[in-house]
């Protein structure tokens, strides 16, 4: 030990740890993987570090996983690109272990690594490691090298790149399903990197190949990258190549796949153009959305407004609308809810006219729906709303819901409207809100659950920012003060937040002639809780209010909760105490 | 073997066990037959010609909109009940036999129960005299009719599953065992066809032969893909259908291995969600009972490459018992690999999941029960410093699990036989477990395997104590050494990287 003083062997003490029993430790020192090479430098990294653990790669999968992770940084530590290639030999052996995520994270750091390596190395080291991969005798490394091909192809020669194709043709015909669903996840990355020539050939018989495969899952792969696919096409191309494809796609008789046709026809549309759209996938997308299984309805009917985007507004009113209609009393409420979280949005595609005719019932109807989700939906997307229809029309027909809302059994539900209630009162103005809403506001400040009771706090502080502090002293303060008197020290409590909340807001001088008065009367409450929070709010005050106030009021009272008979009032006293302190040290 | 396999199976169905001879099909066979399956599903789809019918089935009463649109349409507008078999010559039976069969194609929507009464209960009714006219066939069935026969049995039960309704779905994940099976309402007329398939697969006037033509590589892995099902009673009429189709179509037992596998491949390294898994494994458990000695290379390679990572699901409680028994027969087999599953189940050992911890307790129990001393001790060092882990557990279950090892003798003897190297890496676990364990009894059993040891060689145990204290006494000087260690690394390489900027280092004493 004595010699380690001057050459401590950095390699030494990683071999030391990781053979130790514990994989926290063993976890731990290939974290700190950086410090060892930099500890080495960069020839010694290179030289001793990088064999060894090529070599041990045995470990817990947790372990592999963050060596798979250090070294996708180990570029420089290895001495910049031109020295890249050392690092494939570990993540070779890590791109063939059993454990997906080891596997994935292997090659994303092979991914990283081979991007910024110089073409000669790739041609020499990386193409021929994706190669001996790809030919791998088990599919672990066999999916790894799928994940590679876009890395590799755009710097390899000519001659490379036809046997590259060709190569990812037979991963796509593996005789695993497990190869060929990595094929048909990559095969959007992959074909973003192929000539078109090529695309037009090579590329796209293996996407039919992954169409017609007989195993459920690998198609529904080969259709969630048919959108990327399409887009790298010609217009042209895309409606005769990619089109049919997905037009029986969507009579698939699986629903899975029809749920992923359902998600990706809008982008479809993109690449095929308006004519191909209106002709094709109209009818497709039509059937999507009266499709049997709720859950592709789901998924259709959430890309509504992203679908009539790129329709003219003729043919939206014609073929999408009656479909929204009957969406609109789905039996199935997620449905209702996917609509009514996006059907805002499709306002301004169809102009007024058609929105307040057409559009406005289904929405008041789906604002009345007896499922809570559908009616959040929409009113959180009420700003969008009142653009178009006007406030008056609206908030007839608003209120009730709201009401209800706010009533509602379950309070995640109650939480959320609290949430919308700054928005509302922007839409809504002043008048409307002092009517109908200012009561809600007050009443969930005495909520049975106290995330309600939070919420509610936070709102009435948020009003006040809205609507200024004069209103506030009107319409807010005086209740609020009120309910400080409640039997109940938990309305008590949450009395005492709010106005730590509000202070801030209504500045210094409402809060030292209106709030301040009704914090030193608690500090005389019969409840320790009551009084420590006191203590608190009190020392939240310290810089909104004069220095006078502060050791006028706020000290005596400060002085006298730290000699209560409770352990915590004293603590919270002193520590407010000891803030005045500070604030006075550092004036 | 084959009468090995299906002395495992209740005989409740047939009258004599399939006799299944060998058959020789080359490879171009087997093509043709997939060409004709092509056909015959593009046939299928034609007489019944709506695009969803076939997934009708299971679906819940949400298509209000859709049941006018694709259902109804595939019920023909006469659907009447041709004569009983009874009442036609000998000679017409075949034909009336056929019609039966393509009358029983068209299929009915369950979801709503008022709906085609009549007709439902005429179909029923048909397939009971198919399952009774196959069960009591004399001669050999021809092609005509074996063709026709599975085309109507896969336009009944090939169906894809429809989704759970998403208000059960907000647990997912969570508790999959509690979970409530989704019934299928079309089951009084699927389990008739199931049935019918059954006896079809296992009448003796069924050549394998001609039959593997239809029962062909796309039927085979369309029913595996029903494995998938919710519905109990459907996946038992499963396994015990796969069974006999392995039974009888040797030609068809390595792609029906290979095809299960890649089932199984998916549901560990990708999904982790299949209903099935249970009967997969209890098919392959009486397959595995009947593998020739000494076992091929390739049902090693199903060992570890499938079996032992089976062990990694999370809802691994799902199918431990029936994996454990194929592991176990595995191992009483052949012996030598007894550390080669000992070495997966520490691979595979669950860090935080208490309740899976047990079961792999109980299955390393079953194993080491049949392991002999060789291969004991090749693997005897990473396992015990498993169960030392095990031993102090604070969930007591696991603890305790643990402990019961020493209740088994021929555990005993092997921990006796290699105390040398057991009892220094389970000492200290020993030692903290008698110190201080919260449970009683985890307590009193780790006194009791102490004293074992200590009546067994007074000084190997005492050796041991004295290590363990100077250990104990050690320990953080090991750690402030580690920490000093790796800080000097740190400044190391600091310096190396600001190698022309002058810095302090504060060199620690050596120790």
């Amino acid at each position: 030990m004595a010699t380690m003083n001057e050459s401590l062997y950095p390699v030494l003490v990683l071999i030391d740890e990781l053979k130790n029993e514990d994989v926290h430790l063993r976890l731990n020192s290939i974290r700190r993987l950086s410090t060892i090479a930099r500890a080495l430098g960069e020839e010694r990294t290179r030289k001793e570090l990088i064999p060894f653990l090529s070599e041990n790669n045995d470990d817990e999968d947790e372990v592999l996983l963050a060596m798979a992770e250090e070294l996708g940084n180990f570029v420089p530590h290895v001495g910049g690109v031109e020295h890249a290639s050392v690092l494939l030999a570990p993540l070779e052996g890590l791109c063939s272990v059993e454990e997906t995520s080891v596997r994935e994270k292997a090659v994303e750091s092979l991914g990283r690594i081979g991007s910024q390596m110089r073409e000669l190395d790739l041609v020499e080291s990386f193409i021929p490691l994706m190669k001996r991969l790809a030919a791998g005798e088990w599919f672990t490394a066999r999916v790894s090298s799928c994940g590679l091909f876009h890395i590799a192809y755009p710097g390899a020669p000519e001659a490379l790149r036809n046997e590259l194709r060709t190569i990812y043709g037979q991963l796509c015909q593996d005789d695993m399903p497990m190869v060929r669903r990595a094929a048909a996840t990559n095969l959007g990355k992959f074909a973003a990197t192929v000539e078109p020539s090529h695309l037009k050939t090579d590329i796209i018989s293996m996407f039919k190949d992954l169409t017609k495969d007989d195993q459920d899952s690998v198609r529904l792969l080969a259709v969630e990258g048919c959108a990327s696919l399409g887009k790298l096409l010609e217009p042209q191309d895309c409606a005769s190549e990619i089109l049919p494809a997905i037009i029986s796609f969507s009579q698939d008789k699986s629903w899975r796949v029809r749920y992923m046709v359902a998600n990706q026809l809008h982008e479809l549309c993109e690449a095929v153009g308006q004519e191909a759209t209106r002709m094709d996938l109209v009818p497709a997308y039509v059937q999507l959305l009266r499709d049997n299984e709720a859950e592709v309805r789901i998924a259709a009917a959430g890309k509504v407004t992203k679908f009539c985007q790129i329709l003219n507004p003729e043919i939206a009113v014609q073929h999408i609308l009656p479909c929204v209609k009957e969406l609109s009393s789905d039996s199935s409420q997620h449905v209702r809810s996917a609509l009514a979280s996006i059907i805002m949005g499709m306002a301004p595609v169809l102009g007024k006219d058609a929105t307040v005719e057409q559009l406005l019932p289904i929405f008041l109807s789906l604002l009345k729906d007896e499922f809570p989700d559908v009616r959040l939906n929409i009113i959180s997307k009420l700003d969008q709303v009142n653009q178009v229809i006007g406030i008056d029309l609206l908030s007839q027909a608003l209120l009730p819901a709201i009401v209800e809302l706010a009533e509602d059994r379950h309070w995640r539900v109650r939480l959320a409207i609290i949430e919308y209630i700054p928005l509302l009162a922007s839409q809504l103005g002043v008048g409307f809100f002092d009517d109908k809403l200012g009561a809600l506001c007050m009443k969930w400040l005495k909520d049975k659950v106290y995330s309600i009771r939070e919420a509610a706090a936070n709102n009435v502080k948020r009003l006040a920012e809205e609507f200024g502090s004069e209103w506030a002293m009107h319409h807010i303060i005086p209740q609020v003060l009120e309910m400080m008197n409640d039997n109940h020290y938990l309305y008590r409590m949450t009395i005492l937040s709010a106005i730590s909340l509000l202070a801030p807001v209504m500045g210094s001088e409402i809060t030292c002639s209106t709030l301040l008065p009704v914090i030193i009367s608690a500090s005389k409450d019969r409840v320790p809780n009551i009084k420590f929070n006191v203590a608190k709010v009190l020392q939240s005050l310290i810089p909104i209010v004069d220095y006078s106030v502060v050791e006028n009021s706020i000290r005596p009272c400060l002085v006298e909760l730290s000699d209560d008979p409770d352990v915590d009032v004293r603590y919270y006293a002193n520590q407010a105490l000891q803030a005045i302190d500070q604030v006075m040290m550092s004036s | 073997m084959i009468k090995q396999i299906l002395g495992k199976i209740p005989r409740k169905h047939s009258k004599s066990a399939a006799d299944p001879s060998p058959s020789a099909s080359s490879l171009a066979t087997s093509k043709k037959s997939e060409g004709g399956s092509k056909r015959l599903s593009n046939t299928v789809n034609e007489s019944i010609s709506a695009p969803y019918s076939v997934s009708n089935i299971g679906n819940n009463q949400e298509n209000k909109f859709k049941n006018s649109r694709s259902n109804g349409n595939s019920i023909p507008s006469s659907y009447e009940a041709l004569p009983s078999f009874r009442d036609v010559p000998s000679s017409e039976k075949q034909q009336l036999f056929i019609k039966k069969v393509k009358m029983c194609c068209v299929v009915f929507d369950f979801t709503d129960p008022t709906k085609h009464l009549k007709e439902r209960e005429i179909k029923r009714q048909t397939l009971l005299e198919l399952v009774e006219y196959v069960t009591s066939a004399n001669g050999k069935f021809t092609e005509i009719v074996m063709q026709e026969i599975v085309k109507m049995i896969s336009a009944n039960i090939f169906r894809v599953f429809t989704p759970q309704p998403r208000e059960n779905k907000l647990l997912d994940g969570l508790d999959l065992e509690d979970e409530e099976p989704a019934m299928d309402p079309a089951w009084p007329h699927l389990q008739i066809v199931y049935e019918f398939l059954l006896r079809f697969i296992t009448s003796p006037e069924t050549d394998a032969k001609i039959a593997k033509r239809y029962i062909d590589h796309s039927f085979v892995l369309k029913l595996l893909d029903l494995f998938d099902s919710e519905d109990p009673r459907e996946r038992e009429y499963l396994k015990t259908i796969l069974h006999r189709i392995y039974g009888k179509f040797m030609v068809h037992r390595p792609f029906i291995r290979k095809a299960i596998n890649n089932i199984f491949y998916y549901f560990i390294f990708e999904t982790e969600r299949h209903n099935g898994i249970a009967e997969f494994l209890e098919v392959l458990g009486s397959i595995i009972n009947g593998f020739a000695l000494p076992l091929k290379e390739e049902h090693k390679l199903f060992l570890v490459r499938t079996l032992i990572p089976l062990h990694k699901p999370k809802c691994l409680a799902m199918y431990h018992q029936q994996l454990s028994y194929c592991i176990t027969q595995f191992v009483e087999k052949d012996c030598k690999l007894a550390d080669i599953v000992i070495r997966g189940l520490i691979k595979y050992w669950p860090v935080t999941n208490s309740s899976k911890e047990v079961l792999f307790l109980n299955e390393l129990e079953e194993v080491l029960e049949a392991t002999q001393a060789p291969e004991f001790q090749r693997c005897m060092v990473p396992l015990f410093q498993r169960i030392a882990s095990c031993l102090n557990s604070l969930h007591f279950q696991v603890a305790e699990r643990a402990l019961f090892l020493w209740n088994n003798d021929h555990i005993e003897n092997l921990i006796k036989q290699n105390r040398k190297f057991i009892l220094p890496i389970i000492f200290p676990a020993l030692e903290r477990n008698a110190q201080h364990h919260w449970n009683q009894a985890v307590h009193s059993l780790t006194l009791n395997v102490r004293k074992l040891f200590y009546d067994l060689d007074p000084e190997l145990f005492k050796a041991c104590q004295v290590k363990f204290e100077e250990d104990e006494s050690k320990e953080k000087v090991v750690r402030e050494k580690r920490e000093v260690t790796w800080k000097r690394l740190e400044e190391l390489a600091a310096k190396n990287v600001t190698s022309n900027e002058a810095i302090l280092v504060h060199r620690p004493p050596s120790t």
